[in-house]
């Protein structure tokens, strides 16, 4: 009772089809009792396994492997230690972080969550390090296709450390980093692209909330309290609309 | 540490173990780290799950040397309960033991699709397999699981 186009469906519903393909394939469906029905037991499958473990690394191993990479580390200086491994290191994560940007399948969220991790990862979550938004805001205009408020919070217990620029949504956004306790925030911007923005979502761990203002749109992301955040982002609004 | 979580994530489902995965993932990395310098190819999380995926069947080699334990043997021990139709409505528990049940083949690719949303070209080099084999291997895979899953509710 299998369709001959059982396998052309399936990449259809896997998103592995181009336009023209996904449009073939949505004819024959149509047409075909035995593929919509694949359609919809690939949609029952897919929920149910959403429900499935995604088994983390535990603090423990983590640990263990970090040990034994320092071991190799000392052996070989220079080498993939991100940011104080000097150039060639840097150019290695910025590679990294670069390909991990462009390719995220699953959407915007998983883009900035991945950046936002990834950068966290290198040990230092921005390009220019600077607590003065005099310094930051103009190193935007040489590394980012846009030009957001930067302001300090740092009396509300947001404190501006500095800036960087990711690939979002085809551009180079501006990100502006701000340390709030033990967490980091990153306040994305880009140019507002008159799509609309996905919804507020939660990632491993870590919240990504949208919104638009003036012509920008911009997210923040932090596995700080939702709360928190959300105070931070009052901030942010409140700021760039007085500017 | 980039993608660490995903190469224990399928280490754990290869194995379905997680001291032998904890033991996997900390020699991938190591090897992952050694061989960096080589790497010159612009998907990281593809290279360093095929690194898992090698050493786990280089550990898979070793076991089956050492130990005459039926592959067979192992899985049922490793499967939660006997009384699986009182947590019938777990489907948690009912997804994972169906899954842990798949044969290997298939169920490494379902996990990278559906748990690592790979794209096929991905799954393809994780696998060193052909994209076609992984597009029938997952098509079966996804069969296997829904007859896993029907049968489980009568």
């Amino acid at each position: 009772m299998n369709c001959e186009q059982e396998l052309r469906v399936q990449a259809y519903l896997d998103g592995e089809l181009d336009a023209l393909d996904a449009a073939a394939v949505e004819a024959h469906l149509e047409n075909c009792a035995a593929c919509q029905a694949q359609c919809e037991a690939h949609g029952d499958l897919h929920a149910a396994l959403a429900g499935a473990d995604y088994h983390r690394a535990s603090p423990l191993l983590r640990a263990r492997i970090g040990k034994s990479l320092d071991g190799e580390k000392k052996a070989r200086p220079g080498f993939w230690t991100g940011v104080s491994g000097g150039a060639g290191g840097m150019a290695i994560a910025a590679g990294l972080a670069l390909f991990f940007v462009t390719r995220a399948p699953a959407g915007l969220t998983d883009a900035l969550v991945t950046a936002h991790m990834q950068a966290l990862d290198r040990g230092k979550p921005f390009m220019v390090a600077s607590s003065d938004h005099h310094t930051v805001k103009p190193w935007f205009a040489g590394h980012a296709d846009v030009s957001p408020p930067v302001t300090d919070f740092k009396a509300q217990g947001f404190t501006l450390v500095g800036g960087r620029s990711d690939r979002i949504a085809g551009q180079r956004a501006a990100v502006t980093i701000y340390r709030h306790g033990l967490h980091t925030v990153a306040l994305f911007a880009w140019a507002d692209t008159g799509k609309a923005l996905p919804a507020d979502a939660t990632r491993k761990g870590y919240h990504a909330y949208y919104w638009k203002q003036a012509d920008l749109d911009f997210a923040a992301v932090s596995d700080t309290a939702p709360g928190e955040l959300r105070d931070f982002i009052a901030l942010v609004k409140k700021s760039a609309a007085g500017e | 540490m980039p993608h660490l979580d995903a190469a224990y994530n399928l280490a754990r489902w290869l194995t379905r173990n997680p001291a032998e995965a904890d033991d996997i993932v900390q020699d991938a990395m190591l090897r992952a780290f050694r061989a960096f310098d080589g790497f010159r190819g612009d998907a990281a999380k593809p290279w360093l799950l095929a690194i898992v995926r090698n050493c786990h069947l280089n550990a898979l080699g070793q076991k089956k040397r050492q130990a005459a334990v039926p592959l067979e043997d192992q899985i049922v021990a490793g499967d939660p309960t006997p009384e699986g139709h009182v947590l019938a409505a777990d489907d948690g528990r009912r997804i994972n033991a169906a899954l842990a049940k798949l044969p290997e083949e298939f169920r490494e690719v379902v996990v990278l699709r559906e748990l690592e949303e790979m794209s096929y070209r991905e799954i393809a080099d994780v696998t060193g397999a052909p994209i076609g084999t992984v597009m029938s291997r997952l098509a079966r895979g996804r069969a296997l699981l829904r007859v896993e899953l029907a049968g489980d509710q009568t």
